[in-house]
């Protein structure tokens, strides 16, 4: 690095002064910000808090991921394994705190919002440049929001975010109202995201496909490279000085680079970071931690926040419609063996529609327990007889259903192996039909599935609207009920006291009616060599790595 | 890979298969190459019972390769003789055990034992290769014949479709039209079909070819027999045997290429244990349970390599005649 940061960010900070606070919107006292020191679930302490020394500058960072969805817009991009790359691409609105879900700012240094959650007004740090040295102005946001929408396919979650969007309302340089036709609470949140991460209005401008072959941002990281499929490379980028109100460092980037390699297998992974090919690895299988703990690897592990990875269940479908047999599916279904056999050691079971680390998560885990004569007795009491092969009938209708799923992480599979199995002990037959991930979004549209895998990352409670409000997409064919207008009222309530009331009962009708069968909370696990230190997870789980310095690099 | 790479090095040796003979000489093809050592062997006088175990014995490859796939014949048509318990469950506090007395080949991630899963995936694999190399023998020979036979426009436009299907890689045909018809077994087989058409089609030519061109098709026709009784008591009989001992030999390949194509994810749907499918589930388990991904490829490889020693032995003993 040839640029000498402010002195600040030279030394590791474990508290933070009130210098380092810029101008903090209303509602975040201090500690919020001490809860820091002490990151995420088990394991996940942040490293640069063991000590280890001061940070040092210079090194290159090899972190191996285990896919690439083709593409390096983060407005576009929704896999984890890609997100590790583009989230250091771009900067955010705002940041979100891992621990409380307090929004704190980032670009903007604060922000309004008015009673009714239908105008946002922001209003820009000032300074901030593209790295093309094109300033970060209300322009250049405005372009990215008026856009974002329509983008393809690819770009699923920026349709929840951005839903009832009617503009953005210039008022200066660097302030601007971001309108909504409805209430729409959740926008704050949806402004720390990666996928409302402001790009470069050229970018902006491009094709969809052009953006994913290349981006420019105000990121801590610059895009060096991109081989689809291969590598991505991330040179640091010279003079940045805006970093989150969250990070310790929020200049410079201590690292010259970051190498990310796509290295499908987990056995490869692990074998490489044992012998030193690389820093950091993603997706941990759980036969390789006792390898990686050997090797003194540091395993960082921290839930997903949103929808816990469950068995969506499309109730068009006649065998749906009573609720003793959705019941039954969840009593059969045993998910301490599944966790404690499929999924790393820090995984935890589902306990509600939310996983654990959501905001206003409510524990609903005695809904969701097993018992599998008592599922026998309710798939009974539906009016279900025992056939001569041990399945059950009624009607001359077999109770058995297809579960549509998709390769998009190496747990599903034997999961699912696992639940066929289990259902399979009380007589409920089930398929596996494996999709392309490219035809997701379709199958979800259509309604071409009769149950599917899968979960939905989001640190916002909101998401719970736009997957079951019957309004909108509705995917899952939900009759119209009660849980609509809680859905509506949470949209629009901007006491976090009462919207966190208004959450628990949504999640309370979707869990005690067994719409939907949560089975395990996705847990994201990192495993970084012991030298490395200062990864840490934000609020959904992904990484920043603008604080992470490697001991003895090369200087 | 394998597949494609080991017909071209095999096919040779079979008579009149060569690609570069597209119309061989009648006077070549009457004195086939044979392996001079074996073939005086071959022709000794039979000494009974005593003798034949003998000959069999001498060939201890050939002995074992048929021993093998008795076992693997066993396993497809009675696998619950071989393998008693059930492939779907397991039991998830004995996941990951290595092989042993328990478990003869470990167990795998969901703790079912991989002995019984690869034995019961046997009748899928074969059964999918089988209906493969059926769909390439009767396609493939139909089109081989009519060209060798009628000759002609006819014989030309069949084979240039033939070059062409020749000259794409059959593994890259299979999965473009996997692709297309959509996942299943059955699919799988198609596609691995029309990935070995071409080499019936080319053989089954060039056997009619010969035959056509001898002179006891000659003196038959001379004598007026019509053309379909010449092809049926003629051409078919004498142009048989090498593309029945080719068939023998594709199977093998077309075993290969449908674990292949199920490694890949296009076979049957999980759980179904084909074998190409348990290689596939291994993979991310290699450095910790390397032996969900080496047994049973060891058994595809001891499968393919068994058929291959029968194919030989087959085509060896058919050029005797």
């Amino acid at each position: 690095m040839t640029l000498a940061p402010p002195p600040h960010s030279r030394t590791p900070q474990r508290t933070f002064s009130g210098s380092r606070l810029r101008a903090l919107g209303a509602g975040i006292g201090l500690s919020t910000l001490l809860a820091l020191t002490a990151c995420g679930g088990a394991g996940a302490q942040s490293p640069a808090a063991d000590g280890g020394g001061d940070p040092v500058s210079g090194g290159t960072l090899r972190f191996a991921v285990g896919s690439d969805a083709g593409c390096i817009d983060p407005q576009q991009v929704g896999s984890n394994d890609s997100i590790y790359s583009t989230r250091q691409l771009v900067d955010s609105l705002t940041d979100q705190d891992p621990e409380t879900g307090e929004i704190v700012p980032w670009l903007a240094q604060e922000w309004e919002i008015n009673d009714d959650a239908t105008e946002f007004t922001f209003t820009l740090q000032e300074g901030v440049t593209f790295s093309d040295g094109t300033p970060v102005d209300s322009e250049a946001v405005a372009a990215n929001f008026d856009r974002a929408l329509d983008l393809g396919a690819r770009a699923a979650l920026i349709g929840g975010y951005l839903q009832g969007y009617e503009g953005t309302e210039i008022v200066d340089e660097r302030t601007f109202t971001v309108t909504f036709a409805e209430p729409s609470a959740q926008f704050l949140q949806a402004t720390s995201t990666h996928t409302l991460g402001i790009l470069h209005p050229d970018t902006v401008a491009a094709s969809d496909d052009a953006r994913c072959e290349s981006v420019i941002g105000s990121g801590p990281f610059v895009l060096e490279s991109y081989t689809p499929n291969d590598s991505i490379s991330l040179s640091a980028r010279e003079g940045y000085d805006w970093g989150s109100s969250l990070w310790e460092n929020q200049s410079e980037p201590y690292l010259d680079g970051i190498e990310f390699t796509v290295v499908p297998e987990s056995g490869v992974r692990a074998g490489s970071l044992q012998s030193d090919q690389v820093e950091v690895i993603g997706n941990i299988a759980p036969q390789d931690e006792a390898q990686l703990q050997a090797a003194e690897a540091q395993l960082l592990a921290r839930t997903n926040p949103g929808i816990a990875f469950g068995l969506r269940l499309n109730h068009d479908l006649e065998v749906f419609a009573d609720e003793e047999v959705r019941e039954a599916i969840s009593l059969a279904i045993n998910r301490e063996e599944i966790v404690s056999t499929v999924y790393t050691a820090d995984t935890p079971a589902a306990t509600s529609i939310l996983s654990s680390t959501t905001p206003d998560h409510a524990d609903l885990s005695e809904h969701l327990g097993h018992d599998p004569q008592r599922a026998e007795q309710l798939i009974a009491e539906a009016g279900y007889e025992r056939t001569d092969d041990g399945g059950w009938e009624r009607d001359g209708e077999p109770l058995e259903f297809e579960i549509l799923w998709f390769n998009n992480a190496a747990t599903n599979a034997p999961t699912l192996e696992l639940i066929q199995q289990q259902l399979a002990a009380v007589g409920i037959g089930v398929s596996l039909q494996e999709g392309q991930v490219a035809e997701w979004q379709t199958h979800l549209s259509e309604g071409t599935f009769e149950t599917n895998w899968g979960n939905i990352t989001r640190a916002d409670p909101d998401i719970l609207r736009t997957t079951y409000h019957t309004d909108l997409a509705n995917s899952y064919r939900l009759e119209p009920s009660a849980l609509d207008d809680l859905l509506l009222e949470q949209a629009a309530a901007t006491d976090p006291q009462e919207r966190a009331e208004l959450v628990a009962q949504a999640q309370e009708h979707l869990v005690t009616e067994y719409l939907e069968i949560p089975v395990v909370d996705l847990t994201t696990v990192l495993a970084v060599r012991a030298e490395v230190h200062g990864v840490r997870f934000d609020s959904g789980s992904r990484v920043h790595l603008n604080d992470v310095w490697i001991e003895d690099a090369e200087q | 890979m394998t597949q494609i790479a080991a017909p071209s090095a095999l096919k040779p040796e079979l008579p009149g298969t060569d690609p570069s003979e597209p119309r061989p000489e009648p006077a070549t093809l009457q004195t086939v190459p044979g392996r001079p050592d074996r073939g005086g062997r071959e022709r000794s006088p039979a000494q009974g019972q005593a003798g034949r175990t003998r000959r069999w014995l001498r060939r201890p490859g050939l002995l074992l390769s048929a021993l093998f796939l008795l076992l693997v014949l066993t396993a497809a048509f009675a696998p619950g003789v071989l393998a008693p318990g059930d492939p779907y469950t397991g039991d998830s506090s004995q996941a990951l055990q290595p092989p042993g007395t328990a478990h003869w080949f470990g167990t795998d991630h969901l703790g079912r034992d991989l002995y019984t899963r690869v034995v019961h995936g046997t009748s899928l694999s074969l059964r999918t290769a089988l209906i493969a190399v059926v769909i390439a023998l009767i396609s493939g020979g139909i089109f081989g014949v009519a060209a060798g036979f009628l000759g002609g426009w006819i014989d030309q436009a069949i084979m240039r479709v033939v070059d062409v299907l020749l000259a794409i890689p059959s593994l890259l045909l299979s999965l473009a039209l996997i692709s297309a018809l959509g996942f299943g077994s059955t699919n799988v087989a198609i596609a691995v079909a029309l990935g070995s058409v071409a080499t019936f089609a080319r053989i089954a030519r060039s056997q009619s070819l010969r035959v056509c061109q001898s002179t006891f098709v000659e003196a038959s026709r001379s004598l007026g027999s019509r053309w379909h009784t010449t092809l049926r008591r003629h051409v078919l009989p004498n142009a048989a045997g090498p593309i029945l001992a080719l068939a023998v030999l594709e199977f093998g390949m077309a075993i290969l290429a449908v674990s292949a194509l199920s490694f890949l994810g296009y076979g049957a749907p999980r759980p179904a244990p084909e074998w190409g499918s348990l290689v596939s589930e291994g993979r991310n388990y290699m450095a910790a349970a390397g032996w969900l991904t080496t047994l049973p490829g060891l058994v595809i490889a001891a499968t393919v390599l068994s058929i291959n020693r029968l194919a030989h032995a087959l085509g060896g003993e058919r050029r005797r005649f």
